[in-house]
């Protein structure tokens, strides 16, 4: 066993069936496929920090044991460049049949859902040409940017956000081992931090931690806030007040300085909207116009010239005119 | 003296003090020749005939330094860039003159000659002597890596007074019968372009010393800085005007987005930025399916439908500048590329994307602050230094 990590979310990932909270449904239909030591194409939708990775590294370390890491390849679609590199690195990995009793090797692919719709064409031919050899694990946010052909060779799970209990048990377990001292509404509040992440509730609590053991639920505030896009609401601001040019300025800085993608800010404002001093009817003419425009987005246009068209009607929004 | 030579070149100015309506860009060139080698390239750009090149070579001559030219050209591969370039760089002149290294009209360097400006960032970097680039359009993504590595100084077009002059004097030192008016017609055509001027004033002349009055408009590339004002200032349906530049229309897009806040307010700036949302919209599907069909689309979106986003003809004046968050976002890449760096390291660690440990980078800071975090990542000196700040 290699030394343990001092990053909490790795040093608590759990690593056995058993360990796992929440999920139960997932957890038992995925035990008895490993127990019958053959597996499906299988595809994991869900929101971030749900234990998607976690569930993949569970099932390749019950089929394979200790020589896990040699019939187990992990891709990130979105850092890999182009559906050429993952080809290439899926092909290199398959070459060689798996050496355990499984006849199977396993391929994580994390992040499906960002590669076009091309690329997931493509994906499909690699899939069916190294079926034989090889079992594909996709995860992605929402099975629906998966094209048809791809989900139907899959058995597909979907991931719920953790509940509550379930994240109060994993901060316990965490507050035990590194002797921390939690006050009552830490558990409270970094639920309502974490957004039923897991991750980043591990993440907020360790970043806490690295400050004072002595933990208290306004301590955990600060920190979730400190890691927030900050800024949006000042864009706004300056939207309103009918400078424009300022508020693309603010924007822009914004976007580069935490490298924040163009559809969490369109996420942050569209949450901000409802806070605006502007009139009702104003509101839901903006959530329309945001809608509209994190359409573009997904569908892939430029991120800073349909957010400028959002600003220039926030300015307009501003003056009580119509959207 | 050459009977041959071009008016332009018999005429092109020695000295700062010649050098008129560019007094700005001549007192840069003054710093930066006195701070070399703080910085070591300054790049020159504008319009055709606003002087860089003059500028360049007075500079040279104020100072007494020998210019060692390179027109890119004429050099337009690596081999040649390095053969020429490095031995002036790396040795000293023979007669322990100073020199200056002098890269005319930069943006000649092609696509096709890959490396011509990687090559000339190396001799950047390693220079003994201060280098002046020169170019016009400085903006395109090939020039990116170069412009942070130089001091950019740019030259306006010159104001209609200063050509009037210098053509009235050069009529006068050259024995032509004066026509003020006909003068004054070619300084207008000019649009600031002196060396135009010198020519048409001596294409007109022939040989004889009288001024021929022709009305015949001199071709030029419309430069976006005209697209730029009709779409702002004039109501039409322009069809046609983007034909006229080499300029992508992606890149016109870009120089509309910067400057349209500066022609237009609210309802207008509304309409406009729906436009361009929608030219957006139809570039992003001409790139997914490849229709270039789409483009008339795009097209019609980023000129009538940004022209027509006002409901009158507008008068005035206004500054256009380049676009800059291309700029930025590049800045921003360098700057932030140490925290790529171990964001990626920590995202193997983690099993999740380096995108994703970007974005959280606030809340994983102080964890990766931990020193055995820090080993366990194996993050070079470079990096947790840059996690101490």
């Amino acid at each position: 066993m290699a030394t343990a990590s001092d990053i909490w979310t790795e040093k608590y990932r759990p690593t056995s069936f058993a360990e796992v909270v929440g999920q139960q449904e997932i957890i038992k239909r995925t035990r008895s496929l490993v127990q019958a030591l053959n597996i499906p194409h299988l595809m994991f939708a869900g929101p971030a920090g749900t234990g998607k990775s976690t569930l993949a590294l569970i099932i390749v370390k019950e089929l394979f044991g200790s020589s896990w890491r040699d019939n187990y390849l992990e891709l990130n679609a979105s850092d890999e460049r182009g559906i050429d590199v993952v080809r290439q690195k899926v092909k290199d990995f398959a070459r060689t049949k798996a050496m355990e009793n499984v006849p199977f090797k396993v391929i994580f692919l994390d992040e499906a859902d960002a590669l076009t719709r091309e690329a997931q064409q493509a994906l499909r031919r690699t899939m069916e040409n190294f079926t034989n050899t090889c079992r594909f694990i996709l995860s992605c946010n929402y099975s629906s940017s998966i094209i048809d052909p791809i989900q139907s060779r899959c058995v597909v799970l979907r991931f719920k956000l953790l509940e509550k209990k379930d994240i109060n048990v994993v901060v316990k377990r965490i507050a035990e081992k590194e002797n921390l001292v939690l006050s009552d509404d830490v558990y409270e509040i970094l639920y309502e931090a974490s957004e039923g992440d897991c991750r980043r509730a591990i993440n907020l609590l360790q970043a806490t931690a690295s400050i004072s053991l002595n933990i208290n639920g306004e301590m955990i505030n600060i920190i979730a806030a400190t890691s927030k896009p900050a800024g949006i609401r000042i864009v706004l601001d300056y939207a309103l007040a009918g400078d424009f040019i300022n508020a693309r300025e603010k924007l822009i800085e914004v976007m580069l300085k935490d490298s924040v993608a163009g559809v969490d800010i369109i996420k942050a404002m569209q949450k901000e909207i409802w806070h605006l001093p502007v009139e009702p009817e104003v509101k839901v003419k903006l959530t329309e116009k945001t809608g509209e425009i994190e359409f573009r987005m997904i569908e892939g246009s430029d991120e800073f010239v349909q957010l400028q068209a959002l600003l220039a009607s926030f300015v307009l929004a501003g003056q009580g005119k119509a959207v | 003296m050459n009977p041959y030579q071009s008016l332009a070149e018999k005429y092109r100015i020695q000295n700062y003090q010649d050098l008129k309506g560019q007094e700005k860009a001549i007192s840069e060139v003054k710093t930066f020749l006195q701070e070399f080698p703080r910085r070591k390239a300054l790049l020159l750009y504008g319009p055709a005939g606003t002087g860089k090149t003059s500028l360049a070579l007075a500079a040279a001559k104020e100072n007494d330094l020998e210019v060692l030219e390179l027109n890119s050209s004429d050099l337009r591969n690596r081999a040649k860039l390095e053969e020429v370039l490095k031995p002036a760089a790396l040795q000293h002149s023979l007669f322990k003159k100073g020199k200056i290294l002098l890269v005319d009209e930069v943006d000649g360097v092609t696509g096709t000659d890959i490396g011509g400006i990687a090559e000339l960032i190396r001799i950047i970097e390693t220079t003994k002597y201060p280098i002046i680039i020169t170019g016009n359009d400085i903006w395109q993504t090939k020039l990116a890596p170069l412009r942070p590595k130089c001091k950019l100084v740019e030259m306006k077009p010159l104001p209609q007074a200063h050509i009037n002059d210098l053509l009235n004097s050069i009529a006068l030192k050259e024995n032509m019968r004066k026509d003020f008016s006909f003068l004054n017609k070619i300084a207008i055509k000019s649009q600031g372009d002196m060396r135009a001027a010198l020519n048409d004033l001596q294409s007109y002349t022939a040989g004889e010393n009288i001024l021929v009055d022709t009305s015949e408009l001199r071709d030029v590339e419309e430069t976006i800085f005209i697209i730029l004002k009709r779409i702002f200032k004039e109501r039409s349906d322009f069809l046609n005007l983007f034909d006229s530049t080499k300029m992508s229309l992606d890149e016109i897009l870009l120089w509309i987005e910067e400057n349209a806040p500066k022609e237009y307010k609210n309802i207008a700036l509304a309409k406009a930025f729906e436009a361009l949302g929608n030219a957006d919209l139809f570039r992003g599907r001409i790139y997914r399916h490849q229709s270039w069909r789409f483009l008339v689309y795009q097209n019609i979106f980023q000129s009538a439908g940004v022209s027509y986003a006002k409901s009158s003809a507008v008068q005035g004046f206004t500054r256009y500048e380049p676009p800059k968050r291309i700029l930025k976002i590049w800045l921003n890449n360098q700057k932030i590329e140490k925290k790529k760096t171990i964001a990626k390291k920590y995202a193997r660690l983690v099993h999740c994307s380096t995108q994703r440990a970007m974005r959280d980078f606030a809340l994983l800071k102080p964890i990766i602050q931990n020193i055995n975090v820090q080993r366990q990542l194996r993050l070079s000196d470079d990096e947790i230094e840059y996690m101490r700040v």
